[in-house]
């Protein structure tokens, strides 16, 4: 036997025996990558059929009111205008809300926000709807309004909303604070702020609708084609199997396409298309979608936190305010989400928090990469570092001191297990940063530049936990020609998840991921799975793409075994091809086994369901195990800033997330990266300003987010792998968790370096400048 | 420009098929025209009384247009005759710059180093290098605002503007031209041709310095521009020339007082220090959401002991 | 309204058009010319995600009118993606993971290909100078700088 064959047939052994794992932890290319560097049309813009018209939605012009007349007379005779469409133009339900049906599609007659639509213009061009929208003309009673989320809570404030302003609110109750407090040496009460950030992705929302055969098929850019499906249905008052709704590649997301916008923006473009017999697009410009989308919630936060002199948590007291702008949107699990972080990554044994989501007239606010995490974290890192300061303890000793371990309990009482990888995360930047040497170098800087070292620990709950039910489903399909087609109504938009939960599928079977097709999401073809959030793909989705994997497997094996002549059990496929593990010699083509499988009739065609155990959690009192497995972080980043201009820069930035078992090493870094260098642009410079309700900034070149310019030069990013209980090999969620840290991470590094303490975000230049040479002029809010 | 002879009143100039209708997401419609030459432009714009908007590469125009901040009814597209208008030419001790020289050509020309490096410095963290290839020194210079990057480099050097129309063309000195946000000397009828301005003679250094949000793309909170002229002996100041993008309000402008103040005096820590006091007097700045006006006036006098010192220290060395 | 005809240079072919006066050099090429790649993320020249090369230089279409570019030379990606610069720029970027919703990388791998013209070993410094007025929301960079550096390194041989 030759060198060359001995050697082929000792990998295919050692492929063999890594069984599932095969692919499990490789660099696969993605399969959607080739489409994106050929700039392929493959996005809802680039489908538009000839004879589309085109929608402009028109937006409320004051933060509160009653309408009292719209005049559209000039727009509707605008030259190419088809119609104007508003409320009484709904043949359904004036409703587009996720989930507390607090919303309109078409404000009537109350306005609540400058971002709440009115109708839309259906024109031959897109100028031309523009044009003519801009010539409607409204007559509104106006009505006091309100902006400040705390104000709001008072007996005597603006309602914006009938039943009042508080549209949820939540409570943990662990142990005894009163208690707790009596027994601290120091107790240390603070408040910080956060602002509205803008999700920013690249492509704005956008929807296309056909009208078809009674009904109407609608493509979008969107997180949750199932969710669209039903807000459609709603509105043009038909059965939902009359609205297929296909998800396009989509340019980005972060959140606000899993709210309310791809249903405002597909239900206008379906109802032109149903009325005018047209196809519609309707497609958010920059602009609009700034002003019409959901944001961030600011936040509101304070804390009282007791701790002993030498340094252990000993209670902690948190009021937490979130403004959720005029409509609630998915703000209820936000709120939900930043109760339960609300002391981050710490064992605190008494905790008390109340929180507030509460209605502003402000534009709303709602989902966003992180939901409720990055604001929660930013409080309690923030505080952590002040408590250190007032200790004289180093900030990463306070941290040690009382992080979460295996066997520590956490906020809401869940005790964790030996899937807690954040000491490992903490070890590996400690390292990586050289903090420790560093920390003491930069203890007595004087000069114009000092640099400065801050930190931040991550506890990131997994999945939609206490929101729901979590479950998703996978349909796979091996074709004739031995390509496996897989479709679900879990979306892709960057992130690389349906690759990875395909790559999961290619490991399992044998076979390499470019044999797989990706199906766009079809409501017409594949079962609803819930939204495409929470980082849920890989463990939900993933979950179910190996139930079906498996399921597949279960067949091609045994005819696999039948056309080698050996025994099912000693059967392994790897790279497409199938032999006998204990001697490869003889192999049988993937192709040839599914040709077999056809000639046989054997359906190779299986569905995977899977939906994660119930989380119980006591809702009275915050306690439980709200979450079945958290993913674990830590961040450390170095600032250097100019002392007399207060503008810095972050030199250097290490990060390790615990993320159980990396399926894609790349494309888990690749979301490190993003998600880091997003949550930075949220840490210093990303704010979405509203003045009187109005957006003032809803541009780019007046809402900043990083340039390439402005990362760190030095990004040290590891994964570490505590393999965790729900996910598939282990694995925990990576997409949201890097944009948490990097709040608290800038500030306290800020903080270090000039001992300015900026407790609202931004940390802009001006803030730290201004608490460097603190003069005449007030600090600006 | 000469021999044009003012037509008779009532006979068009212009050629009514190159007019082509523009509609925008604005209210009015807009036309376009695109002269084949600049005398073209010239009658076309003498002639007709509607409100008549120069064109150039559009990056600030368009943007604007966009954001429904301004309306023009008709436009004149100018970038189509750059042969007449984009050139850097020094003779004499004067450097000359055709108002279509865009940012790029700036940065690419081998004259802007050593004393005129501010203009290299200013050109380098101008908007991005997409915008740097087609933006237009004239562009910047008419749009008027204190977010237009190149006004406070070249009022430092005490820039006179040729201004052409039909009936002929005249100089201006560019602090006499902005005489408001957004607002110039400029007549309706007129085109910017030409930047000129003298080399700084003698011991003289240039040097800039713009801040915002992060650090590439951006509208400058504040940016600021020195030339400084020495005396032989390198210690006093024989001229200093600061400006800022906004002195005044939202105005781009000469620090006049802490110019004279400067003059005659020598450039030391004490003296800085004071014209420090005296920028901080002469300024007077509002507040918007990219900065206060508390932290603007901070900022400029930062920046001005930093010229300040830059330049001497450059100059000394190059001595 | 009145049309105008112009003739612009797209991807080495003469195209002769009728333009209005609103239409900019971004509508003509993505509605008229179908060259889909070239992609529009915010109207007002502040994101550069619908970059491309006129007479060779990286351009904001979305800012530029068409009536503009009469008798120039425009490049988007599809005129591209015969050239083994391109190719090889490509091959990074696929192995590298630089492209994640894909919406910048049209506009990216153009900034890429004109560095990589002009320069076989670009520092980082320099190829994030390069695309730094191109917007990614989704990677943050590195692995598209990581990509373009090995792309123009890729040209020495």
């Amino acid at each position: 036997m030759s060198e060359q064959v001995a050697q082929l047939l000792d990998s295919l052994r050692a492929k063999a025996e890594k069984g599932e794992l095969l692919y499990i932890g490789e660099n696969v290319v993605r399969v959607d990558s080739l489409e994106k560097v050929l700039g392929n049309p493959v996005y809802t813009a680039d489908l538009i059929p000839k004879g589309t018209v085109y929608a402009k939605l028109f937006h409320s012009s004051i933060p509160h009111g009653i309408i009292k007349r719209m005049e559209l007379g000039a727009a509707r005779s605008y030259p190419g205008v088809l119609g104007v469409l508003t409320s009484k133009d709904i043949p359904g339900l004036n409703e587009s809300s996720a989930v507390l049906l607090d919303r309109q599609l078409y404000a009537d007659p109350v306005v609540r926000s400058t971002g709440d639509i009115l109708g839309a213009v259906i024109a031959e061009t897109f100028p031309g709807a523009a044009d003519a929208a801009a010539r409607i003309k409204v007559d509104y009673e106006k009505l006091p309004a309100i902006f400040d989320p705390v104000g709001a809570l008072d007996a005597g404030a603006v309602k914006v909303h009938e039943k009042g302003n508080v549209a949820r609110q939540m409570k943990i109750r662990k142990g005894n604070v009163v208690e707790g407090f009596s027994k601290s040496d120091f107790v240390l009460e603070k408040t910080y702020r956060t602002q509205f950030q803008d999700a920013t992705p690249m492509e704005p929302e956008v929807g296309l609708a056909i009208p078809e055969d009674g009904g109407v098929r609608v493509i979008g850019s969107m997180q949750s084609p199932h969710h669209t499906q039903a807000a459609v249905a709603k509105v043009l008052k038909l059965p939902p199997e009359k609205v297929r709704v296909i998800q396009a590649v989509t340019g980005g997301a972060f959140g606000p396409k899993s709210d309310e916008t791809p249903f405002d923006v597909c239900s206008t473009a379906a109802l032109a298309a149903v009325r005018f017999r047209r196809p519609v697009y309707c497609g958010l410009d920059r602009e609009d979608s700034m002003v019409m989308h959901t944001k961030r919630h600011p936040f509101v936060i304070s804390h009282k936190t007791g701790v002993s002199k030498d340094g252990m948590l000993l209670a902690d007291e948190s009021r937490i305010v979130g403004d959720t702008g005029a409509y609630a949107s998915l703000g209820v699990f936000v709120i939900v989400r930043a109760t339960f972080h609300t002391v981050g990554a710490y064992e605190v044994p008494n905790v008390k928090a109340d929180s507030f989501l509460v209605y502003t007239n402000n534009t709303y606010t709602g989902s966003l990469r992180g939901f409720g995490g990055p604001q929660a974290i930013f409080a309690f890192e923030s505080q952590m570092e002040e408590l250190a300061r007032k200790l004289g303890m180093d900030p990463l000793e306070f941290r040690l001191k009382n992080m979460l371990v295996p066997g520590k309990k956490n906020a809401t009482s869940a005790v964790m297990d030996a899937s807690c990888g954040l000491p490992q995360c903490v070890e590996k930047v400690v390292t990586s940063s050289k903090y420790r040497e560093k920390a003491s170098r930069y203890k007595n800087q004087v000069g114009d530049v000092r640099r400065g070292l801050g930190m931040a620990f991550l506890m990131h709950g997994n999945s939609l936990g206490p929101e729901g039910n979590d479950y998703g489903a996978v349909h796979m399909e091996v074709l004739s020609d031995g390509s496996v087609s897989v479709g679900s109504g879990l979306t892709e938009y960057g992130t690389g998840a349906i690759s990875g939960i395909m790559q999961v599928a290619s490991s399992v079977l044998g076979v390499p991921l470019s044999r797989f097709r990706l199906e766009r999401p079809d409501t017409s073809k594949h079962r609803e799975s819930g939204p495409t959030v929470a980082s849920r793909v890989v463990v939900i989705g993933g979950n179910a793409s190996k139930l079906a994997a498996e399921k597949l497997r279960a067949k091609t094996i045994p005819i696999a075994a039948e056309l080698l002549r050996v025994d099912p059990q000693v059967v392994a496929i790897a790279d497409g091809v199938a032999f006998d593990r204990r001697n490869p010699s003889a192999t049988v083509r993937w192709d040839d086994i599914v040709a077999e499988a056809y000639r046989r009739g054997v359906s190779l065609k299986e569905d995977g369901f899977f939906m994660a155990p119930a989380a119980p959690w006591d809702q009275e009192v915050g306690q439980g195990t709200p979450y079945l497995q958290y993913t674990w972080g830590a961040l450390i980043v170095e600032v250097e800033v100019d002392m007399g201009t207060g503008f810095y820069r972050v030199v250097g930035a290490h990060a390790a997330y615990d993320v159980g078992k990396a399926v894609n090493p790349g494309g888990v870094l690749g979301q490190i990266y993003g998600g880091t260098v997003q949550g930075l642009g949220y840490a210093m410079m990303e704010e979405l300003v509203h003045k009187d309700g109005v957006v003032v900034n809803p541009n780019l070149g007046d809402y900043y987010i990083p340039t390439s310019m402005d990362i760190p030069e030095d990004f040290k990013a590891f994964i570490v792998e505590v393999p965790g209980p729900l996910g598939p090999f282990g694995s925990k969620i990576i997409a949201e968790p890097p944009i948490v840290l990097p709040g608290a991470a800038v500030r306290n590094a800020v903080l270090n370096a000039t001992g300015v303490s900026v407790d609202d975000l931004p940390v802009t230049s001006e803030k730290v400048l201004m608490g460097i040479k603190p003069g005449p002029a007030a600090r600006p809010r | 420009m000469d021999g044009i002879e003012p037509p008779a009143s009532g006979m068009k100039f212009f050629n009514s098929e190159s007019l082509i209708s523009f509609q925008t997401v604005v209210m009015s419609t807009v036309e376009l025209y695109s002269p084949t030459d600049l005398n073209d432009a010239l009658r076309f714009m003498e002639h007709d009384g509607r409100n008549v908007t120069v064109v150039a590469s559009g990056t600030d125009l368009l943007p604007r247009m966009r954001r429904k901040q301004i309306s023009p009814s008709i436009l004149v597209d100018i970038s189509s005759f750059k042969e007449d208008l984009r050139y850097i030419r020094q003779s004499d001790g004067t450097i000359r710059l055709g108002a279509l020289t865009t940012v790029a050509d700036l940065l690419e020309s081998p004259m802007f180093h050593g004393r005129l490096s501010m203009i290299r410095e200013a050109g380098k963290l101008f908007g991005a290098p997409q915008v740097r290839n087609v933006a237009t020194i004239g562009g910047n210079i008419c749009s008027a605002s204190s977010s237009e990057d190149l006004i406070p480099v070249f009022m430092a050097l005490d820039a006179r503007l040729k201004l052409v129309s039909a009936r002929g063309e005249r100089s201006v000195p560019l602090k006499d031209f902005i005489v408001g946000k957004r607002a110039t000397d400029m007549k309706p009828s007129e085109i910017l041709a030409e930047v000129e301005f003298s080399l700084p003679g003698g011991h003289s250094w240039t040097a800039y310095e713009k801040l915002g949000r992060r650090n590439m793309l951006i509208i400058a909170i504040v940016n600021e521009a020195l030339s400084l002229t020495l005396e032989e002996d390198l210690r006093t100041v024989r001229s200093a020339k600061v400006a800022l993008n906004r002195v005044s309000g939202k105005i781009p402008a000469l620090a006049a007082r802490t110019n004279d103040f400067l003059e005659g005096k020598m450039v030391t820590e004490e003296t800085i220090a004071q014209a420090q006091k005296v920028l901080a007097s002469e300024l007077s700045l509002t507040s918007d959401f990219r900065g206060s006006g508390a932290y603007r006036k901070e900022i400029a006098q930062v920046y001005l002991k930093r010229l300040l010192e830059r330049c001497s220290w450059q100059i000394g060395g190059h001595s | 309204m009145n049309k105008r005809g112009i003739t612009i240079n797209v991807n080495g072919t003469e195209h002769p058009l009728q333009v209005d006066g609103s239409d900019r050099l971004i509508d003509v090429l993505r509605d008229q010319l179908s060259l889909k790649s070239v992609k529009e993320g915010c109207s007002t020249g502040d994101c550069g995600i619908c970059a491309v090369l006129v007479d060779g230089k990286l351009v904001n279409s979305c800012l530029m009118l068409a009536a503009q570019c009469d008798g120039r030379r425009v490049t988007t990606l599809e005129g591209l993606l015969e050239d083994p610069t391109m190719k090889r720029m490509q091959g990074r970027f696929i192995a590298n993971n630089a492209a994640q919703c894909g919406f910048c990388t049209p506009a990216m791998l153009i900034a890429s290909w004109d560095l990589a013209r002009h320069s076989t070993e670009p520092s980082n410094e320099e190829i994030k100078l390069a695309i730094s007025g191109i917007l990614c929301r989704c990677t943050g960079y590195y692995q598209i700088v990581d990509s373009v550096r090995e792309g123009c390194e890729g040209g020495r041989r």
